[in-house]
């Protein structure tokens, strides 16, 4: 163990810098998640088998498949189960967004979908947030 | 630790916790002592009861999954795993050997990672935090594996009813075996530090001697019972997911003290690392998930897994609804509980932190459920209490 101590006194540390230095992050790693309109049936499974209620989807016209998808970054999990759920590939999690800290509580409700449809939800005022800082 | 001498009219009682006794986590100990040796001592636990059973009655079998995963932050993939190989058997499907075969890749991931974890908290109890620092610094390589594996460090969400959701790619199947073969050689050398270094075998040679016999009497599990000459792991006894296709050699020490079972965890180690070049070389071709219904067929079952720490229990109920019924957890550390209070019998005080952190105590995970007793010491029922709440609103 002696060993070990002297040889580290000659090593670079084996901690990082963080935040000035960043390792990259695994192909996999479950981050924030996204939700593409163009497939999506409205069939709601993603929300139904949701541990942590974090999904919401809307309906605004059903015939017309128009959906939006409330998202609640502050709820999720990450355990990627609405991904394996979706049968259309609609809901993917990104491995590059994961410091999703925020020091106010508005970041963390995220609102998915075509912007005509998501314009009668959000009002007039420009979507504050549609996207994290 | 929180410590203050409490006098009895014949003898000293010496409580440690509920804050911190010795872990991270709470636990109320009390032991009896003469002079600096303990003659007795009592155990109490709930201290972190979060009703994860009983919450998990109101949820469909899939979210059920990852609140279960939560039970334990260290062998998260163990509780998965027992629940879906129990769901899995009472809903009659067939996973895929593919599957049964990740399954055990990363559960022996885990255990590799549980036990280098334990290692450094375990040298760390001994005043020995060079080996603490270095085994944790070690044990990133194995988190790391398991991060680009699944895609979390912890809670690692590998499992889905039916399957898993994560296959392994050959870039992927390199770098395991890269970091495998790493942590082989270091793990060698930090066998040979705990049966060497002289300072250290002062506080574990000899230390929380646990005899064949009373490890058998007590029902202690895991590691802890392997290190006193007990043959007991849930892997040879009833293999499940693909334990009977890969083997796995059991590590026995007869000595039962605490330098046997340092000696017992390294060796495991060396066996885990054996089974997941094992498991790579021969992984089954196919697919990876089978179709699940969302209602499972009513009945009930029991599911067992050889957990870092012995045996996880689950007794699962159906009623063929989409919610579960009833979901029993036993953790290992509740049965490890009672060889702590045995064996501490006749040690300095200064020994209890190293008993305690012998058996590799989960103390949350073993919080299942807390009978509360009244001044009269009748038992609180869940009735009683909704009554006694009502009374109260009506007096508002």
């Amino acid at each position: 163990m002696l060993v070990d101590t002297l040889r580290s006194f000659f090593q670079k540390p084996v901690t990082r810098l963080y935040p000035f230095e960043r390792n990259a992050s695994p192909e996999r790693l479950r981050g924030k998640l996204h939700w593409n309109p163009d497939n999506c049936t409205g069939c709601c499974l993603c929300a139904k088998d949701c541990p942590s209620d974090a999904i919401e989807v809307i309906t605004i016209d059903k015939k017309a498949k128009k959906f939006v998808m409330r998202y609640h970054a502050d709820r999720c999990t990450y355990c990627a189960q609405c991904v394996q759920n979706c049968r259309f590939s609609c809901i993917s999690m990104a491995s590059g967004e994961w410091e999703l800290a925020s020091t106010s509580t508005e970041p963390f409700t995220v609102y998915y979908g075509n912007e005509a449809d998501l314009e009668p939800l959000l009002g007039k005022a420009p979507p504050p947030a549609v996207d994290m800082p | 630790m929180s410590e203050a001498v409490v006098q009895d009219k014949k003898r000293f009682v010496v409580p440690i916790g509920p804050q911190h006794p010795a872990l991270k986590e709470p636990g109320h100990f009390e032991f009896t002592v003469d002079g600096e040796i303990v003659t007795g001592a009592t155990v109490r636990l709930g201290y972190a009861h979060r009703g994860i059973e009983k919450a998990v009655e109101s949820r469909n079998w899939t979210q059920s999954l990852y609140l279960l995963e939560r039970i334990c932050g260290i062998c998260s993939h163990v509780h998965a795993m027992t629940y879906c190989l129990g769901v899995e058997k009472l809903a009659g499907a067939e996973v895929p050997p593919r599957a049964q075969a990740i399954r055990v890749l990363v559960a022996e991931l885990e255990r590799v990672h549980s036990h280098l974890l334990w290692l450094g908290v375990a040298a760390h109890e001994a005043g020995f935090d060079t080996l603490f620092m270095y085994s944790w610094r070690d044990r990133e390589t194995v988190m790391d594996l398991l991060e680009s594996f699944t895609g979390n460090r912890v809670n690692y969400s590998a499992n889905i009813l039916g399957g898993v959701k994560c296959d392994v790619t050959p870039d992927l199947a390199s770098a395991i075996l890269k970091g495998v073969d790493f942590l082989e050689e270091r793990s060698r050398h930090y066998l040979n530090v705990v049966t060497t270094d002289e300072v250290f075998l002062q506080r574990t040679r000899g230390v929380g001697t646990m005899s064949k016999e009373v490890a058998e009497r007590l029902g202690v599990v895991g590691p802890t019972a392997r290190a006193s000459g007990v043959a007991r792991d849930i892997r040879i006894e009833a293999p499940y997911a693909a334990y009977a296709d890969f083997p796995v050699q059991i590590v026995l020490a007869e000595a039962g003290d605490l330098e046997a079972r340092f000696v017992v965890r390294i060796k495991e180690l060396f066996e885990s690392y054996r089974l997941i070049h094992e498991v790579i070389d021969k992984l089954p071709p196919g697919e990876l998930q089978t179709r699940m219904p969302r209602k499972i067929k009513a009945g009930e079952t029991i599911s067992r897994v050889e957990a870092p720490r012995g045996e996880a229990f689950y007794f699962i109920k159906s009623n063929g609804s989409d919610n579960p019924e009833r979901i029993k957890v036993r953790t290992p550390t509740l049965c490890n509980m009672g060889s702590v209070v045995a064996t501490a019998v006749g040690h300095q005080l200064a020994d209890m932190p190293m008993i305690l952190a012998g058996i590799d105590p989960c103390f949350s995970c073993n919080d299942r459920t807390v009978a509360v007793r009244d001044a009269a010491g009748a038992l609180v029922t869940w009735e009683s209490l909704r009554q006694r709440r009502l009374a109260h609103q009506e007096n508002k």
